[in-house]
């Protein structure tokens, strides 16, 4: 049973990443949209947590570029066909709304 | 033999959005219909719920150098003939109204019309049960 995690929220303004970090199974992935992009920003506490997480990562193409962040080599940057690709490969999506 | 492939391969979803017209995540749950659709996937059922009400209301104005939600989605939902449903209780706290409502609690401003339905919750909960996979959208 796996589960695709979506964050839309910025991780610098609550603790959704932390607590979605915390719940994270081996065969999770997680996929940032939106603000929650803005974990990609090196030398942050998200990006250092994700990257010593080692989480299989995901962030929509769109939402990177429109917020001029590098998308690291540990990461994949995934447009919306992929999107609905990575839902069906995982069990269940969770939304962290 | 691909067609058979392609047949045993297409998902059903049902999704959900939570959040107003204006707001990124609802203009992500089209983005992600139309990709859905475009990979030879079913929508079992569009449900808008809390303030996603308004991404349904015939009243909202966008400004002419944004993207007009409301628009586009029901030019997706007229042209793929899907199934638009609006909860209700949420659009009726929130002002958003169709002709039935209106009339049934004397108001005057009518923003809902077809292909949008209002209905209950339980659409929510008939879709998800009918869906191979429920995806949410709403927050930021």
């Amino acid at each position: 049973m796996s589960t695709l995690h979506v964050l839309s929220h910025s991780p610098f303004g609550d603790e959704r990443l932390t607590s979605c970090l915390r719940l994270l199974g081996t065969a999770d992935a997680l996929l940032l949209c939106g603000d929650a992009a803005y974990a990609l920003q090196p030398g942050t506490a998200p990006f250092n947590a994700l990257e010593n997480r080692q989480v299989k990562l995901f962030v929509l193409a769109e939402d990177a570029q429109a917020r001029a962040l590098q998308v690291p080599d540990w990461a994949e940057a995934i447009d919306y066909a992929a999107f609905v690709e990575l839902s069906i490969h995982h069990d269940k999506v969770n939304t962290w709304l | 033999m691909a067609a058979v492939l392609l047949i045993e391969s297409a998902m059903k979803f049902a999704i959900a959005v939570f959040s107003a017209a204006h707001a990124p995540s609802s203009r992500r749950a089209l983005l992600f219909a139309q990709a859905a659709l475009a990979g030879g996937h079913e929508i079992v059922r569009l449900f808008f719920y809390q303030d996603g009400v308004y991404n349904a209301s015939d009243a909202v104005v966008t400004p002419q150098d944004e993207t007009d939600l409301p628009k586009q989605w029901r030019t997706f939902i007229t042209e793929q003939n899907l199934d638009g449903v609006v909860c209700i209780a949420a659009a009726l706290r929130r002002g958003v109204l169709n002709t039935e409502e209106a009339g049934r609690y004397q108001r005057d401003a009518v923003a809902v019309s077809a292909p949008w339905e209002l209905s209950g919750l339980g659409q929510l909960h008939d879709a998800v049960q009918d869906a191979d996979r429920l995806i949410c959208f709403g927050g930021a």
